[in-house]
């Protein structure tokens, strides 16, 4: 189960580096779908599956489809792919990072692996995800109103910024 | 700009602030951050010229950055303490990163690159928004950490600050990029002494304020954007001019002016804690600040254009400007003889 647990760390750190080393996103999204799908593997080992759940609805279902139509608009006529010179050295590059960083922080001692996450209290009866999302419209309204706030804030944001057609800031093709 | 999109800029720009200050739990800081950093890209790029476009771009992904730096090190607090109170911050990284993250924040060497392009695209209202109102949260969360930081990082950025905000405001003419830079070593003075007494970071940053406001007020009334136009400003307004002069050597930090006052009490506060090296050394370096800010005070008040003598002030004047100019450069000329009041009421 550890090893399994240290390979889908592996899988969400190779997916990472697949996004970082720029090739065209049609090949970078592919690094997203793994780095998503191994970071709810990871979050599933720790216990919380419901969490687990959002992000694979949110990430995969809500902002990768939106990547999609938005990259189908705005097409690249030559996509840089995986045997580009630029993207293998980008790659080549991040990949030394990691090796050096690992080493340098010490990945094996501490990886302590199953320890649960940190809790608030005692008013949890069930589970932790799920009744931490209770919690979020019930004590913590005043959170949940300002972070609807901050995503509504965000679409007006990006309608005033593409706004205009081409005389827009960002120009909405 | 659409009416509705300003109010709501506008709103969210108060809300993210007032969350962000009034927070005790780090994701109500974080949120208000982000809030703050959305509300304004609409305002830079208001005006959608290319340059301000990129400044909003460039605003945009360092603060996201730095707001993803202060998430990191309150989780991995939050990770090995278990709680998530903003002045209990013990873990060593999460001190380091949270340093880090507010240098960015703020604009503190060696995280300054982005801040004169930013003044630089945006509009002179924006601008005084951007180097006031959007610092604020940044210096609320670094005074409540003020025992959490990093003391050898704070001195070292701050001195660089100075330095940098000195001798690269240097070879400009743009006055927008000439006060980012001062912006900067302003706030390489405010960082240097939080340590010791962060009440004195917080009277340095609000008379820095109000003296920076009155500049941009200043300019936006006379729109003064570059050194050209400032020699021929005296033609719009006498009067102004002549106290533009003086608000201009109150942010220099010219006795018997009140800009003085900050720096007088930090190098007393550094000089009683034994750091009489940086004292000496960040002093010296706000020398340099203190030649463009005479620079500029010299073209706004003692050059005189080639004109005849009866084509002297302009008789019609396009904006008239408002009591708020009045109000803000009385103060930043005259509040020293009322700094027992100051000390004791912040």
């Amino acid at each position: 189960m550890t090893y399994f647990v240290l390979f889908l760390g592996l899988c969400f750190v190779l997916g990472s580096l697949a996004v970082a080393s720029n090739p065209s996103p049609y090949y970078g999204v592919v690094g997203l779908v793994l780095a998503s799908v191994a970071g709810c593997g990871w979050l599933l080992s720790l216990g919380i599956s419901f969490i687990s759940l959002v992000l694979f609805m949110v990430y995969l279902g809500g902002m990768l489809v939106v990547f999609v139509y938005s990259v189908s608009l705005a097409a690249d006529p030559f996509p840089q792919a995986w045997g580009d010179w630029r993207v293998v050295g980008y790659g080549a590059g991040f990949s030394l990072v990691l090796i050096v960083g690992a080493a340098v922080g010490g990945a094996v001692e501490c990886w302590k692996l199953g320890v649960v996450s940190v809790d608030g209290g005692g008013v949890f009866s069930v589970r932790l995800d799920f009744s931490g999302v209770a919690v979020l419209y019930s004590e913590g309204v005043g959170m949940f109103l300002v972070a609807g706030w901050g995503l509504l804030l965000t679409l007006f944001v990006v309608l005033e910024l593409v706004r205009g057609l081409s005389r827009g800031a960002i120009r909405a093709v | 700009m659409n009416p509705h999109a300003k109010l709501i800029s506008a709103l969210s720009l108060i809300a993210g602030t007032s969350i962000t200050i009034s927070s005790n739990h780090w994701m109500m800081a974080w949120t208000g951050l982000e809030i703050n950093t959305l509300a304004i890209i609409p305002l830079i790029s208001k005006s959608h010229h290319p340059r301000a476009i990129e400044a909003s771009i460039k605003y945009f992904l360092v603060q996201a950055a730095a707001s993803s730096l202060i998430l990191f090190s309150s989780m991995v607090n939050a990770w090995f303490t278990g709680q998530w109170d903003i002045t209990q911050l013990t873990h060593p990284t999460s001190c380091l990163l949270l340093t880090m993250a507010i240098a960015m924040k703020l604009g503190l060497v060696p995280f300054h690159f982005w801040f004169p392009e930013v003044l630089q695209g945006s509009s002179l209202i924006t601008a005084l928004l951007l180097s006031t109102m959007m610092k604020f949260p940044p210096i609320t969360i670094l005074l409540l950490t003020s025992h959490s930081l990093s003391p050898t990082l704070l001195t070292s950025m701050a001195i660089a600050s100075a330095a940098l905000g000195g001798w690269m405001g240097l070879n400009q003419t743009q006055i927008r990029k000439i006060l980012a830079f001062s912006s900067i070593s302003h706030l390489g003075w405010m960082a240097i002494i939080i340590i010791y007494d962060p009440k004195l970071t917080l009277v340095t940053f609000y008379l820095y304020s109000m003296m920076t406001t009155t500049i941009f007020l200043t300019l936006n009334a006379t729109k003064i954007t570059k050194m050209t136009t400032m020699m021929t400003s005296w033609t719009k307004t006498p009067m102004l001019n002549a106290t533009l002069m003086l608000t201009l050597l109150s942010l220099a930090g010219l006795p018997p002016l009140t800009g003085f006052l900050p720096k007088w009490l930090i190098i007393h506060e550094l000089t009683k804690q034994e750091m009489t090296a940086a004292a000496t050394i960040i002093t010296m370096l706000s020398l340099l600040g203190l030649f463009f800010y005479l620079r500029l005070a010299y073209y706004a008040t003692i050059t005189l254009p080639p004109n005849s003598t009866n084509h002297m002030k302009q008789w019609h004047i396009n904006k008239p400007t408002g009591i708020s100019i009045a109000i803000l450069t009385s103060m930043s000329a005259l509040l020293l003889p009322l700094s027992p009041m100051i000390l004791t009421t912040i």
